[in-house]
């Protein structure tokens, strides 16, 4: 399998990791002008083959931050830049990989694999050979011809992933990619994903609302809060890839980082006012749970 | 039970024809002459004399047929292309949506015949005034249908052929174009409708000098010979129906069954 991934890095020049740097330098964004920014004053810098997870609450402005990154908005305040260049708009430098997987229908499995190299103008027999090459590597080498609709939600979401990988980007990001999936379909995936990361060693920017998702893949949490969303904590995880994703440390982990976004929730809720103050009814209710990753954590 | 009811009641058939008078009627289009209404007696259903199968292809109906049908492909390819674009061109700018939108809504709703007067002072009676009545009263419900299914596009297709280096006019050819057809296909089935509907009742009210269907039902009413009148209603609808059923249903189900919003059968 590693033979097939360096044939896909192996046809652009540089090696994935000397590349894939991607920096938020206080990054701002308000998008109606007024009120709660949606991110505030944001830095962040995912070092070249780092796998960085994002975790918060919805509305916390966790997909903003990625959508920057992404170019696909426009900070106000602050700058966005991948190895040193800034960021002007999309590119498939930062492919990007969204939760409703956004694979064109009209299109088979390799077709949408292939999308991103016909964009590029790569020759047809060095497409098709690239596009095997991914499709391999997610495992999904015959349901190449299969239609979008025919394939199951796990599928699509490693058909996206292909997609993003064999245009060989600089950075992955990942748009909580695996929240619409059933639990086993999600820790199959995650494992898949860790061999895949360990092999490309890709940058990957991922956002997730899961802690447990978050510490089975991070070398490096990024917790977030909302109203306004800024950046509360950064926990290194410092576990050998691939994990095995029902140890101990693990569930250790993601007991005390929920345990911290429990405190800070608390604290927040002790600012407002008594009418708009909430509180939990038993513990883990504060991280969704039933979304969250396997029963053990 | 039709035909039944005309031969025990006795209605009177040149006010309400039975089918097999219908049936003589097309026939007689066809120059073959039956007497399939009549009693049934000897010799029944062919004439007493003179020949019963002129020269077919000779018949006023191949030949309405063949001038209805080229006048629509023409007519609807022409309302498919300025209809098309126009909806396009609304759907992407917000300002020509907001001056064309509410007109051509109002437009849609007006009857194509509406236009036989305008088609006729601006460019005569002739073809170019019926492609104008097929065109303006088919290509507002193109624009507007397509329009509306272009907004149904899901904006993350735009965005994850963004992320893969689709821009500007790639945009269009390979995201927004394929991710349109399904919108095309049903847009295209009901301004099918309107052309054809456009198109008769231009016809009906031109004398070109090529004579289509909408002549043939005119000619009828002149001569008074209804069964002649509900022959070629029934081959319009025939025909509208076999458009339908053998090229635009099967189009849009094909769309619709590739992008999966259809359950495979």
């Amino acid at each position: 399998m590693s033979s097939s991934v360096a044939g896909i890095l192996g046809k652009t020049a540089t090696p994935a990791i000397a590349r894939g740097r991607l920096e938020l330098h206080g990054v701002h964004k308000n998008f109606d002008g007024t009120g709660v920014p949606a991110v505030q004053d944001i830095t962040l810098d995912c070092r070249p083959g780092e796998f960085v997870v994002v975790v918060g609450p919805s509305g916390c402005g966790k997909s903003t931050l990625l959508n920057i990154a992404a170019g696909m908005i426009k900070p106000e305040q602050g700058a966005a830049t991948i190895d040193g260049k800034p960021i002007t708009g999309p590119g498939p430098d930062r492919a990007m990989v969204f939760q409703d997987h956004g694979l064109f229908p009209w299109l088979t499995a390799a077709q949408n694999v292939e999308f991103g190299l016909k964009m590029a103008g790569v020759s047809r027999t060095e497409r098709q050979d690239r596009v095997a090459e991914a499709m391999k590597m997610v495992h999904l080498s015959r349901s190449m011809g299969k239609l979008v609709h025919e394939l199951s939600g796990g599928m699509k979401q490693r058909v996206a992933i292909a997609r993003a990988l064999v245009v060989n980007p600089a950075v992955l990001l990942m748009d909580e990619p695996f929240a619409a999936l059933d639990a086993q379909t999600r820790t199959l995936l995650h494992q898949q994903l860790q061999e895949l990361w360990v092999e490309t060693k890709k940058t990957i920017l991922f956002v997730t609302h899961s802690v447990g998702e978050a510490v089975r893949l991070a070398d490096r949490i990024v917790v977030m809060h909302t109203h306004p969303g800024r950046i509360r904590a950064e926990i290194d995880i410092p576990l050998a890839h691939p994990r095995d994703i029902d140890s101990r440390d693990i569930t250790d982990l993601v007991q005390r980082i929920r345990k911290e976004i429990e405190d800070e929730v608390n604290r927040v809720n002790a600012t407002l006012a008594p009418e708009d103050q909430w509180k939990p009814k038993a513990a883990g209710d504060l991280v969704d749970s039933a979304s969250d990753v396997g029963s053990g954590i | 039970m039709w035909e039944a009811a005309y031969r025990f009641i006795g209605w009177r058939s040149y006010v309400f024809p039975a089918p097999s008078h219908v049936l003589d009627g097309i026939l007689s289009l066809l120059n073959i002459r039956t007497l399939l209404g009549d009693p049934v007696t000897a010799g029944w259903p062919w004439p007493k004399s003179g020949a019963v199968v002129g020269a077919v292809s000779h018949g006023p109906l191949l030949e309405a047929i063949l001038v209805s049908c080229t006048r629509l492909l023409v007519g609807f390819t022409m309302s498919v292309l300025i209809g098309g674009l126009l909806g396009l061109l609304m759907w992407s700018i917000k300002a020509i949506d907001e001056l064309l939108g509410p007109l051509f809504l109002g437009l849609q709703t007006l009857p194509s015949v509406c236009w036989v007067p305008l088609g006729i002072l601006w460019f005569g009676i002739n073809e170019k005034g019926i492609l104008f009545v097929l065109i303006m009263g088919s290509m507002f419900a193109i624009a507007i249908s397509l329009r509306d299914g272009m907004r149904t596009i899901p904006p993350i297709y735009r965005r994850a052929g963004l992320m893969l280096g689709a821009f500007g006019w790639r945009q269009y050819a390979f995201v927004l174009l394929p991710a349109s057809l399904p919108a095309l296909a049903t847009s295209l089935r009901q301004g099918f409708s309107f052309a054809w509907r456009s198109l008769m009742g231009a016809e009906l009210l031109f004398a070109a000098q090529y004579h289509g269907l909408g002549f043939l039902l005119e000619t009828g009413r002149s001569f008074a010979d209804v069964a002649q009148v509900v022959a070629v209603m029934a081959i319009m609808v025939l025909i509208g129906i076999l458009a339908d059923r053998f090229v635009f249903a099967p189009a849009e189900q094909r769309v619709h069954r590739r992008f999966g919003l259809m359950m495979a059968e």
